[in-house]
């Protein structure tokens, strides 16, 4: 009720003596929770100055808050009428409506006072998601973290996402694009040989486009098809040769097929082109484990641990490291490593099998 | 968090919606096989045995961890007999105390004798084999002579008691469960004997799941109705009984140390893993670390799998572990560890580096390549093409008999898994198998005396098939009978080698199966073999000169 004290202050040079008892008796009422009395006194004082705008600006905050939005539209238009500069009135209006599913009506008077996250919100009810998704992320930016606002934001973006594909598909279908957007479905879905038709008829119309055979490898690493997954994230590496992604790709698929040696350097390609990426440490201090580059193996696990702390992936690189000193002779080394391992395990669970 | 974001941005957002698709699929992407077959499946005449799971709706989870099968000759006539587990009745309205009615005919075990022909006879009733006990759901099968009188006795295991049925020599068997005292409780699944104090009697390992009955049973999926998996459960103990020497066994499962470790063991195998001449236990437990109990020598065990390096992957992850092989596979005098699991992992292959130490690596001998796909369980290493090197066969299916509902890039039906060994390294076989199946158990052995490993399988709900073994590139075999006299009769746990391989003498292993006991050897070119032979005794034994393609009978010394 805060705005009702600010606005007393302001409404009191105007207003009669009988309608500032009310408007006073109302804070008050509210302040003690007597949501009921507070309701009586600001009517009493709509009823006394009828032209009292805060007055029914502080009547449609209390009925909003006792879930009345009806009255409380009723109260904060007429509020905003007779007070069209009176922006809190406008907020509440704006949430008013929004609460009622008149997304429409809110937008102008959120607009109005700069209520991004709620505005964002009318604006995703309305199927503005462009201007959802900018508000979401201002919102975001302010509150960085916020479940609610990350929810929306992640809502908003699928949408986006969603009506581009479907313009997409509507104006050409039989594009590259529209065949890869057909493949990434697919592959979310985990129909794989759907997926890598589609991603083939996209690949035969534009072998060159970026992404694709990335896509195409990663349906194939998913398949368990790795030998075909890594011609295909070979193709990717060629046309992309500035691509860290395709370079990690390239020396996973190479480490779980058992070619660690030539894993080892598509790792430190990946590395050198994005460094500080935690999948490619842990990936590569497993390479250089494995071709016997126990420096580099401690150094890249060491540094996951460093940026990672308490993940999977940092308890499956404390976990390498034991295996590692163990094989060095390093006995208390490789127990403090299965330790924190074990630690780890305890907090955050034992890592999975994908 | 925005930080990582960051860093991560380039593994492609819209690639990782919604899951992480490593999602495995069989047939459609199944590889080409490098060869021609090297099995042919085939009918088992006379054979009407049928694995009877019961499946319901409720999802009772010992519906879908049947059933055992062993190869033995029961009657050593030289012929391969055949003993299948069987399941049991459920239905919906199974409540604990449980009733299987294994007294209907449907439901026995059973036991086949094989004919001069190859064909097969049903000796279950004649054998004295057809009580099964009402209370008992089937599920594993243990074979060994455990006192020593020449004939091997059968050890069947259930969700309920287990059963030793002692062999009398004369075809039949008498149930000396209560004399023995191995009954057990709860749920047990494979079995085997081993000799783990060197005192020339086998003494008997029982794996047990999970604390579970029908009044506790669980679905989950949701909508989708499946057996739940075993986290949802609490773990139990395993059991160790020590042979006596008298018929009786004493349960030594604590004393041992055995018990001190709670787990959700589903495969057992034995071997010396670090060359100290006592027996070690290997246990695969399911989605959780694995157990590899060193036996210190003086009756006691110590769980030591975690520090040896044999519990989780390289990445430090738990395995769903089901069937196990415990075997040399890259002949460097060894033994290895190969563990099968579910889709979304990879079969994992512990590798003994010696020093009592093991590094996982299924990657370094192409596992990762072939099996990410797969759901295994019975498994041995065995050599299929006689060329020196073992190979690996695994019996194949989902564990969730509607699992394409709920992800259709899985089966619930596979085909058997068959990787020839080059060198160390596994490429795919062709297992013969068109069709496929829900496997369970597994069990190896030349049940036609051809000189080549066949195969018979378990499927839940259908016949067991047989894979008849028809290699023909004209490696030689030499196949080996142990005769222990100081040592236990079977020979059990004694260390073999044959020009440079190396087998540790078991019957157990796989899933919920037993092995022929005969060790076989593929010898490539070779047309003779030096053996030796290191008894659990302590004996050894050297025999040079040894004529290749012969089925051989080696006696231990009498004397050292």
């Amino acid at each position: 009720m805060i705005t009702a004290l600010l606005y007393l202050a302001l409404a009191l040079q105007n207003v009669s003596a009988e309608g500032a008892q009310h408007m006073q008796a109302g804070v008050e009422a509210h302040k003690q929770g007597k949501f009921d009395v507070a309701i009586a006194e600001f009517r009493k004082a709509t009823q006394t100055d009828p032209n009292l705008a805060e007055a029914y600006l502080d009547l449609g905050e209390v009925l909003q808050q006792t879930h009345d939005y009806k009255d409380a539209v009723t109260a904060l238009k007429k509020a905003v009428e007779l007070n069209p500069d009176l922006d809190p009135a406008h907020l509440q209006l704006g949430f008013a409506l929004l609460q009622q599913g008149y997304a429409e009506e809110a937008i102008p008077h959120l607009e109005r006072v700069h209520a991004v996250a709620a505005l964002g919100i009318a604006q995703l009810e309305t199927g503005r998601y462009e201007a959802a998704v900018a508000n979401f992320s201002a919102a975001l930016a302010a509150n960085p973290g916020n479940s609610d606002l990350l929810y929306y934001l992640g809502r908003a973006s699928g949408l986006l996402s969603k009506r581009s594909i479907d313009s997409l598909m509507e104006a050409d279908p039989d594009s590259a694009r529209a065949h890869e957007a057909m493949g990434e479905n697919y592959y979310v879905l985990r129909q794989m040989p759907q997926a890598e038709k589609e991603y083939g008829a996209a690949l035969q119309q534009r072998p060159d486009l970026p992404g694709l055979h990335l896509e195409m490898g990663m349906v194939y690493a998913a398949a368990g098809q790795l030998d075909k997954a890594e011609d295909a994230f070979r193709a990717e590496a060629k046309l992309e040769p500035g691509s860290a992604e395709a370079a990690y790709r390239l020396g996973d698929v190479l480490l779980q097929e058992g070619k660690t040696r030539e894993a080892l350097p598509e790792l430190r390609r990946a590395n050198e082109l994005q460094p500080d990426m935690p999948e490619t440490l842990y990936s590569l201090g497993k390479a250089a484990s494995l071709e016997g580059d126990a420096a580099l193996a401690e150094k890249s696990w060491l540094r996951v641990i460093e940026m990672e702390k308490n993940t999977a992936l940092a308890a499956q690189s404390h976990f390498g490291l034991a295996a590692l000193y163990r094989k060095e002779g390093k006995t208390s080394q490789a127990q403090q490593q299965m330790q924190e391992f074990q630690k780890l395990q305890s907090t955050i669970g034992p890592p999975r099998s994908e | 968090m925005n930080r990582l974001l960051n860093r991560r941005d380039f593994l492609r957002l819209g690639m990782l919606a919604g899951t992480t698709p490593l999602a495995p699929f069989a047939s459609r992407f199944a590889l080409p096989a490098t060869a021609s077959p090297i099995f042919e499946a085939k009918s088992l005449k006379g054979v009407d045995f049928i694995l009877r799971n019961s499946p319901t709706r409720k999802k009772f989870l010992i519906e879908t961890m049947p059933g055992g099968v062993a190869m033995l000759d029961y009657n050593n006539d030289g012929l391969l007999d055949l003993f299948f587990v069987n399941g049991g009745a459920v239905s919906e309205a199974t409540h604990g105390p449980e009733n299987f009615e294994r007294s209907d005919t449907r439901y026995w075990n059973r036991l086949y004798r094989q004919n001069r022909d190859g064909s097969f006879t049903d000796v279950t009733q004649a054998a004295g084999l057809s009580k099964a006990g009402n209370g008992n759901y089937g599920m594993g099968v243990a074979i060994g002579d455990y006192d020593n009188d020449g004939y091997p006795d059968i050890f069947v295991t259930s969700y309920g008691r287990n059963v030793l049925y002692h062999n009398n020599g004369d075809g039949t068997f008498t149930d000396v469960t209560a004399k023995a005292g191995v009954a057990g409780a709860g749920w047990s699944v494979s079995a085997g004997f081993l000799d783990y104090d060197n005192d020339g009697h086998l003494d008997l390992f029982v794996t047990r799941y999970m604390e579970w009955d029908a009044d506790h049973n669980k679905i989950c999926g949701g909508d989708w109705h499946t057996y739940c998996p075993p986290g949802v459960f609490p773990a139990t103990t395993c059991l160790l009984y020590r042979n006596r020497g008298d018929g009786t066994f004493e349960d030594v499962s604590e004393k041992s140390g055995i018990s001190a470790k709670k787990g959700r063991a589903l495969g057992v195998a034995f071997a010396d893993y670090d060359g100290d001449g006592f027996t070690d236990i290997f246990v695969s437990n399911d989605g959780m670390q694995q157990y590899l109990f060193h036996n210190n020598g003086d009756g006691t065990f110590t769980e030591c799998a975690l520090e040896s390096g044999a519990a989780l992957t390289n990445d430090g992850k738990g395995l769903s572990g089901m069937g196990i092989a415990f075997q040399d596979y890259d002949n460097d005098g060894k033994p290895d560890m190969i563990v099968t699991v579910l889709p979304r992992e990879v079969y994992a292959l512990f590798h003994n580096d010696g020093g009592g130490a093991f590094s996982y690596q299924s990657l370094e001998a192409g596992l990762g390549s072939l099996t990410s796909l797969s759901s295994g369980w019975g498994v041995g290493l065995e050599d299929f093409d006689n060329d020196g090197w073992k190979d690996l066969f695994v019996a194949q299916s989902h564990v969730l008999d509607n699992v394409e509902q709920i992800d259709a890039s899985l089966h619930y039906k596979e085909l058997p898994f068959l990787a020839l060994n080059r060198n160390g390294r596994f490429e795919r076989g062709d297992s013969g198998v068109t069709t496929p199946l829900a496997a369970r158990g597994a069990t190896f052995g030349d049940i036609n005396n051809d000189g080549k490993i066949d195969v018979v399988l378990t499927t839940l709900g259908g016949p067991p098939v047989l894979l008849l073994n028809h290699c023909e590139n004209g490696n030689h075999f030499l196949s080996i009978t142990l005769r222990g006299t100081r040592s236990n009769r079977d020979g059990y746990g004694a260390r073999v080698s044959v020009n440079g391989q190396t087998r540790f003498a078991t019957s157990a292993g796989s899933y919920c199966s037993a092995d022929d006991k005969r060790l076989h050897f593929g010898l490539a070119d070779a047309k003779t073999a030096t053996i030796e032979i290191r008894w659990p005794s302590g004996t050894h034994q050297t025999l040079k000169n040894v004529p290749a393609d012969q089925f051989l009978e080696v006696r231990e010394p009498e004397h050292s």
